[in-house]
């Protein structure tokens, strides 16, 4: 056997293993229970809750911004998002967060957001923040 | 019911529709005039009709071009992809970045491209050209077909820039048949109106669109046999489109870092991934190729990389217009609904690629030799392969959304990509480093192993010296890999300057490459230091009030944040910086906000160095509220970057809510005071004094005929502010037929407004109503600063990787035309 055929196998093994670790890695997009449950930074899929004020002093502290959003279970929940607030998060139709729960409040490092196109009922913008890097 | 509308012009769309169904038939027509003439090479009739077929496709895709740049140009708004992109303050540069902000567009100009680099192979092709342009043609078919915007049976085949808004759109407007005189443009994107974005799109597309041709000539090897002939032409063009993607990847990140808010120059965004995938493979391609070129050896492996690099821009195209990626990029193209024939483009080049690979396989020129491990080829090709294996864990976690619409699944990517993408990309880099370092030193075939462990062993060693200095001074011995990153990049500089100076003495072969292998070292250690090193400097150290709630000792959240609150006229001292916002300027449709910067000599208290950063957000509703543009303040060793991430909203927003005619001249004021005064009484206001000097009987108010036995009087009052201005006012009081009128005075640079409202004979004292405006809020602004350091070795890096590039195609192309001489 050649000496290249050897190594190409040895190669494909890694990358196949490398795959693996790949979707180790990988995450699931979670509700507020389930978040409560693990404890460790997960994706959770949801709505803003309209009714209720969002939060956002920046004279006070510039880097605190925090709102209410129902998960897909419509269990709902505090978030506090450690940066300034997005723009445009009351036009949200979707909000997808990173982050973990700590007690009885959502600590978000991401904001991933859905809003509605003001033109076009079928187009979709997407805005994302982060926080600071914690 | 028809309607006649006013003011539209239909003309250009109609002759842009004709151009847009004659480009897709001229392509299609050449694609299978070329095939034939590949397989009847005696018939020169074929080849003739291919060029025709490819002369008229050129002509409709200047002409679309044309069109829409002249629609666009006189905002012709009844054009639904003028409206969508442009409005009419649109700056006339910008004209062109409108092309690239819709797929419509951006298909066109990867179309555009893909003809221009037809008419240099129509020229220099010469034997190859048949087997060459069909499947040029083939792709320019399959990207004509994106822009007709036809349904047939039940499916619309494209989407064409030529599409009347009234036809796009259902909307009660169009039953005005003066509809066009009311609308103006969606406008384009803030974030594209930069002069970036109207360069970078261009390069990124021609480095796009040239990746067909190693394709090509790789397939047409195949096709017509001629195996090993096609890496002689083949070769400059993979180095061509090696260098211009390069140089468009990276363009692009100039543009995320000057232009994005997300305070970086990469972030693995699934976009960015995919255009860096191929980019890969194609590097891998070229590395093959000399491989076998001087061996005889990987012949296998340098056509399927050339290949498939190709395919993998496909992939590219469709990962980013399909709307998949919806859920994990914030900036891919939404969906026209093309997906299904973006999927057929796909897979016909992955068949083509799969099926010539199959039809040859025993003929496919190998060698029964045993590599030698001393050889250049043996770690051409690993590293080749190495560079496949990093492609593989970009295209597998990128492509997870496609996965999950493949089997159904819902996995989520990882939580933290750059985390995810810096560990492996980091592991790979090292690799690769390091084996640009060592595979210098080796020649083809046969090395001494003694010389080579000599001039390795020697490089290593100021290497690791080298390292050390740079660790030490870059603060990166934070981490392992950090350090081994570093390590291998000098490496591979040090190895490659060695090979630069054997060229100065006469080799000048190798120049190009060990030139642009020096480039690609200092992009990785730029990269690493300005991404491992970076410090926000925008943190608040005076006093930090932590978030209450959450008040737990050593809690990540109760850290510092890094968005800073600054007052106007308030300096707020950061590190090193004592920072003033002074102040904020409009430049329709940009709000500039000035940030002073100065460096205080701590003993002198002298300002050493100050400069101002004027970041800029503009409010568009339309857009999506504030979109913050950052300013850089550009240093040799490191960059200072500002970002605004929140304004008081009264600089962008108008005040008045209530309806003109319903004011009454007093809702910008508090609750009034009133007092009964005298001659010559003091009373304070919030800024200052003021003093009742005097009554004026002589008052006069015009318009009024007065009687005589109406009264008038006015009373002197003077202002003195805190300042010792002082001003003067003279309200009004007026008894006329009976009724009390009173006329008010302004003071309005002290936001203040006096009433005299009455006489009081009995007390002897004059009634006053003082109305005073609310101190005005003071205008803030929310912003963060970044220190990147070094940053400048990873755009210079990549300015002397081109040239490498551009010396190594310089050689090749020398050597192919010699090589065709002595064919001749």
């Amino acid at each position: 056997m050649k000496k290249s055929s050897i190594i190409l196998i040895a190669i494909i093994a890694i990358a196949i293993a490398m795959i693996l670790v790949i979707y180790t890695d990988s995450s699931t997009y979670s509700t507020f229970a389930e978040a409560k449950e693990k404890n460790t930074e997960l994706y959770v899929v949801g709505v803003l809750n309209k009714e209720k004020d969002l939060f956002y002093d920046p004279v006070q502290d510039a880097n605190h911004f925090s709102f209410y959003m129902y998960d897909n279970d419509s269990t709902e929940c505090k978030v506090v998002f450690n940066g300034s607030k997005p723009q445009d998060i009351e036009r949200s139709e979707q909000i997808v967060l990173t982050g973990k729960m700590e007690g009885d409040t959502f600590h978000a490092t991401k904001i991933l957001m859905k809003c509605p196109s003001k033109y076009n009922k079928d187009e979709m913008e997407f805005k994302e923040a982060t926080s600071a890097s914690l | 019911m028809d309607i006649n509308y006013v003011g539209e012009q239909l003309l250009p769309g109609k002759i842009g529709q004709f151009f847009v169904i004659l480009s897709f038939g001229a392509a299609l027509f050449s694609l299978i005039s070329y095939f034939f003439a590949t397989n009847n090479p005696d018939e020169k009739s074929w080849k003739k009709m291919g060029r025709i077929g490819f002369i008229l496709n050129a002509i409709s895709v200047v002409t679309i071009g044309s069109l829409l740049f002249y629609m666009i140009y006189n905002h012709m708004f009844e054009y639904y992809y003028v409206w969508s992109h442009s409005d009419t303050s649109l700056p006339t540069h910008y004209i062109i970045s409108s092309f690239w902000e819709g797929q419509e567009g951006s298909f066109w100009l990867w179309m555009f491209w893909q003809m221009v680099i037809g008419i240099v192979l129509l020229f220099r092709a010469k034997t190859w050209e048949a087997p060459v342009m069909t499947f040029v043609m083939l792709c320019q078919t399959f990207l004509a077909s994106m822009l007709i915007g036809i349904e047939i049976f039940g499916s619309r085949i494209g989407s064409s820039p030529f599409i009347l808004l009234r036809d796009a759109m259902d909307a009660p407007i169009f039953k005005d048949p003066n509809y066009l005189s009311m609308i103006d443009g969606k406008g384009l994107n803030a974030l594209l109106q930069n002069y970036w974005m109207v360069i970078h799109p261009p390069t990124l597309f021609l480095g796009f669109a040239s990746m067909i041709v190693p394709f090509a000539y790789a397939a047409a090897g195949l096709w017509t046999r001629r195996y090993k002939e096609w890496t002689n032409p083949g070769l400059p063009w993979a180095l061509f489109a090696v260098m211009i993607l390069g140089a468009g990847i990276i363009m692009g990140s100039f543009w995320a870092y000057e232009a994005l808010n997300f305070g970086g120059f990469w972030a693995w965004d699934p976009v960015e991934n995919v255009s860096i995938i191929p980019w890969f493979t194609l590097i891998a391609a070229v590395h093959v190729i000399l491989a076998f070129k001087h061996s005889g050896h990987g012949y296998f492996t340098a056509t399927l990389l050339s290949l498939v690099s190709f395919v993998l821009v496909i992939y590219a195209s469709y990962l980013t217009r399909s709307g998949i990626l919806g859920e994990t990029s914030v900036h891919s193209f939404t969906s026209l609904g093309m997906s299904g024939q973006l999927i057929i483009f796909n897979i016909t080049f992955l068949f083509v690629m799969i099926g010539l690979l199959i039809w040859r396989r025993k003929e496919l020129p190998s060698t029964q030799k045993e590599e030698e491990i001393y050889s250049r080829e043996f770690w051409l090709f690993i590293g080749a392969l190495v560079l496949t294996v990093a492609c593989v864990q970009m295209i597998a976690t990128t492509s997870i959304p496609v996965f999950n619409g493949l089997f159904g699944t819902k996995v989520a990517p990882p939580i933290d990509p750059i985390a995810h993408y810096n560990k492996w990309q980091g592991a790979f880099a090292v690799v690769i480093l390091l084996l640009t370092a060592i595979a210098q030193f080796l020649k083809y075939k046969r090395t001494d192993g003694r010389k080579f462990w000599a001039s390795t062993i020697a490089s290593l060693i100021v290497s690791i010296v080298l390292a050390a200095g740079a660790i030490y001074l870059t603060k990166t011995y934070t981490n392992v890999m950090y350090i081994l990153i570093m390590f291998t990049g000098i490496f591979c500089i040090v190895a490659n300057v060695r090979i630069l100076s054997d060229a100065v003495k006469g080799k000048w072969k190798l120049t190009g490459s060990a030139v642009s292998h020096i480039g690609f070292g200092l992009l990785v250690i730029g990269a690493l230091v300005a991404a491992a090193t970076n410090e926000v400097i925008s943190v608040n150290q005076s006093g930090y009030i932590g978030v209450k709630n959450f008040g737990k000792e050593g809690d990540k959240f109760t850290d510092p944040g890094e968005n800073l609150f600054l007052t106007e006229g308030e300096p707020v001292q950061m590190g090193e910086y004592r920072i003033t916002y002074t102040g904020d300027s409009v430049a329709a449709p940009n709000v500039y906000y000035h940030i002073k910067y100065e460096k205080i000599d701590e003993e002198s208290g002298k300002v050493k160095e100050s400069f101002v950063l004027s970041p800029f957000a503009q409010n568009n509703p339309d857009m999506g509220g504030l979109i913050g543009t950052p300013d850089t303040r550009h240093y040799i060793t490191h960059d200072i970057y500002t970002l605004i991430t929140a304004a008081a909203a009264d600089s962008h927003a108008p005040l008045s809510k209530i309806k003109e005619e319903e004011k009454t001249g007093f809702e910008e004021y508090d609750e009034p005071a009133t007092y009964e005064v005298n001659i010559g009484d003091t009373l304070r206001y919030r800024n200052g004094i003021f003093v009742i000097e005097g009554v004026n009987k002589e008052a006069k108010l015009e318009n009024i005929p007065l009687k005589a036995d109406d009264i008038i009087v006015g009373l002197k009052i003077k202002v003195i502010a805190s300042d010792q201005k002082e001003f003067n006012a003279e309200p009004v009081f007026l008894l006329k037929d009976g009724n009390v009128f009173d006329f008010n005075k302004d003071v309005a640079e002290q936001g203040l407004k006096f009433r005299f409202t009455n006489i009081i004979p009995d007390k002897d004292k004059l009634e006053i109503m003082v109305y005073q405006k609310p101190l005005p809020e003071k205008k803030w602004i929310v912003f963060k600063a970044i220190k990147f350091p070094y940053i400048n070795f990873f755009w210079a890096g990549t300015i002397i990787m081109t040239i490498g590039f551009i010396m190594a195609i310089v050689r090749r192309v020398r050597e192919g035309k010699s090589k065709e001489q002595i064919v001749d």
